[in-house]
């Protein structure tokens, strides 16, 4: 990626943040994150409940603000109420359960909500409701209830919601972790197709393998950054994250095991296409001797 | 291993709002059968009527419309029946654990279920205890904790322990691996199969995560728009991926890596399930 020369559009230093920090025991969830995510970055970050992942991220749109150290959206400092508004119609958020962000009796009403506070013209607003539910392939639900749709559809709604303000980057809480494969799948690839249209993707996940399509794997436990790479780098540390009791994506664990058995044998496939095509040649080369 | 028939449903229709131009149709003419200790899978789409059918399973909702469902020998649409007898031997767990919490204390939340069995404070205490150890929750640590400053996790954790504090026959978990980190998930796998195995607690799990669903069950059915359209072993149901894509599901990514093979002519001994199999069958097909 070409985004060294860039700004950072996210810069977190040296983040602390206590929960009930006047009680006799205050939580400390974050100790000393050091975080930079660039425009147009697909950054996944991962770790168990508790590592402070989603912490973090409500740092980044200023729904938490800082015990110690500094978050910075496009220059501006979370810590500042003034900045509030303009941080929070930069950076849109998806939760994990859809149910508490739904606010409309009706599908296009919810979607259009937030557009609708800031202001968007009527025009733009129906072109804009029409285009994000369009992305997660709700557009024949619009009419419908959303307290009468499933979970998967509700949070696709929500999505739609999010992305209808137009943010320059979402972060998505576990927002797929109730979905089905196919909801899932239609929720990743409007996220890649964001992302490709210059969205800057955070993904909180515990789905490995779909971190595994981020630029960047962010790995956190007990507040702390343990591990940052390319999912390739990141996914190939097989006992680390064991060591940690994270998952590996299936097509690297088994990537990993047949290099255990045979060195000559890669260690780092990460997808399906990639383990396929190496056993393929591996079987069509061996005919050949 | 197929003992009896603990749950039976046959025909089974189920309309939310009927005679309502609100009406959705959920279940139209499913049948099922569970039998005792087994581990049953039962995957779809969501809105697919899963969990609206798994309420049948412990009487939450009660036969009115065409169908009939029997859970251990009862008739369940029978106005007489102890619905209560049926509950304790049929446990279900939601997919949002909040729902299934209303005790201000996690240890009182565990404990609710006994205590309305009348069991005694030191038993009861035992049984949080146990239910607590068998979802990995540290009793000292989380039996004071608030419930509702609990992450999503932890509360999937305690409700789950609420409904094993029961020591119910059936477990029917209602997409309960979903949305916990992977630490959770692998653990609670691993209790859960140890019930089943040790225990002999029968396993209903609805999922939309296959690889668990591969890691756990044993047989498996497929619903799609309120009926079941696929019923087999797991590994019968697996190897079948274009009609698991044609109902919005999928397999696991090992199985997967078996059926691109399989497109390009290389045929493993058998469908992998699981990462270890996959790497036992590749590695065959290598040094064959």
């Amino acid at each position: 990626m070409s985004h060294y020369n860039r700004e950072p559009i996210i810069k977190i230093e040296g983040l602390h943040f206590y929960y009930n920090p006047q009680s006799e025991r205050p939580v400390h969830a974050l100790r000393g994150v050091d975080l930079e995510i660039y425009p147009g970055e697909y950054v996944a970050i991962v770790g168990h409940n508790g590592s402070g992942k989603s912490t973090l991220a409500k740092h980044i749109n200023a729904l938490l603000r800082p015990s110690a150290g500094d978050v910075w959206v496009k220059g501006m400092n979370t810590r500042n109420p003034a900045h509030r508004l303009a941080i929070r119609s930069t950076v849109g958020m998806v939760f994990q359960n859809p149910d508490n962000q739904l606010v409309a009796t009706v599908v296009e009403q919810d979607v259009a909500f937030g557009p609708e506070n800031l202001g968007v013209a009527e025009d733009e607003l129906r072109a804009r409701v029409e285009w994000a539910l369009g992305v997660v392939d709700m557009l024949d639900y619009r009419h419908r209830p959303p307290h009468r749709l499933s979970a998967g559809q509700k949070q696709r709604v929500a999505i739609a919601g999010a992305i209808a303000m137009k943010p320059e980057v979402l972060v998505l809480d576990e927002a797929t972790s109730m979905l089905d494969p196919e909801g899932r799948e239609s929720v990743l690839a409007a996220v890649r197709r964001l992302n490709a249209e210059g969205t800057t993707i955070v993904a909180i996940t515990h789905a490995m393998h779909e971190a595994a399509q981020a630029h960047r794997v962010v790995v956190m436990e007990a507040g702390r950054i343990v591990m940052e790479g390319p999912p390739r780098c990141i996914f190939a540390r097989v006992a680390e994250l064991r060591a940690l009791q994270l998952d590996v994506p299936q097509v690297m664990e088994l990537s990993y095991w047949l290099n255990q058995r045979d060195p000559t044998f890669p260690s780092d496939l990460l997808f399906v296409q990639e383990l396929a095509d190496e056993v393929e040649r591996r079987v069509n080369s061996r005919g050949q001797l | 291993m197929k003992e009896r028939p603990l749950i039976q449903i046959s025909d089974l229709h189920h309309t939310y709002l009927r005679g309502t131009p609100l009406a959705v149709t959920a279940l139209r003419g499913v049948n099922m059968t569970i039998y005792k200790g087994e581990a049953v899978g039962i995957i779809g789409r969501t809105g697919a009527g899963k969990s609206t059918l798994v309420q049948y399973f412990n009487g939450l909702l009660r036969p009115t419309q065409p169908g009939r469902v029997i859970v251990d020998g009862q008739d369940m649409s029978d106005p007489h029946l102890d619905v209560r007898s049926i509950r304790q031997k049929v446990g279900l767990v939601f997919q949002h654990p909040e729902q299934q919490l209303f005790e201000r204390l996690v240890g009182d939340d565990i404990a609710f279920g006994p205590k309305q069995l009348g069991m005694e404070p030191a038993a009861r205490r035992e049984r949080v205890r146990w239910a607590m150890e068998m979802v990995g929750l540290d009793f000292e640590a989380f039996k004071d904790r608030f419930t509702f400053s609990l992450s999503g996790g932890e509360m999937r954790k305690v409700a789950l322990a609420g409904v094993l504090a029961l020591r119910p026959e059936v477990l029917v978990l209602d997409e309960s691996t979903s949305g916990i980190d992977p630490r959770g998930r692998r653990e609670l796998l691993e209790r859960l199969l140890r019930l089943h195995q040790d225990h002999g607690v029968t396993l209903v799990f609805v999922s939309s995560n296959m690889e668990d669903v591969a890691e756990l069950v044993e047989r498996v059915y497929v619903m799609y728009e309120g009926r079941v359209v696929m019923s087999g072993t797991t590994r019968e149901i697996f190897a079948r991926p274009a009609e698991l894509r044609r109902y919005g599901l999928g397999v696991p990514q090992v199985t997967e890596v078996a059926h691109t093979l399989a497109a390009r002519g290389i045929r493993l001994h058998r469908t992998p399930l699981t990462v270890a199999e996959g790497v036992e069958e590749i590695w065959r097909t290598l040094n064959s």
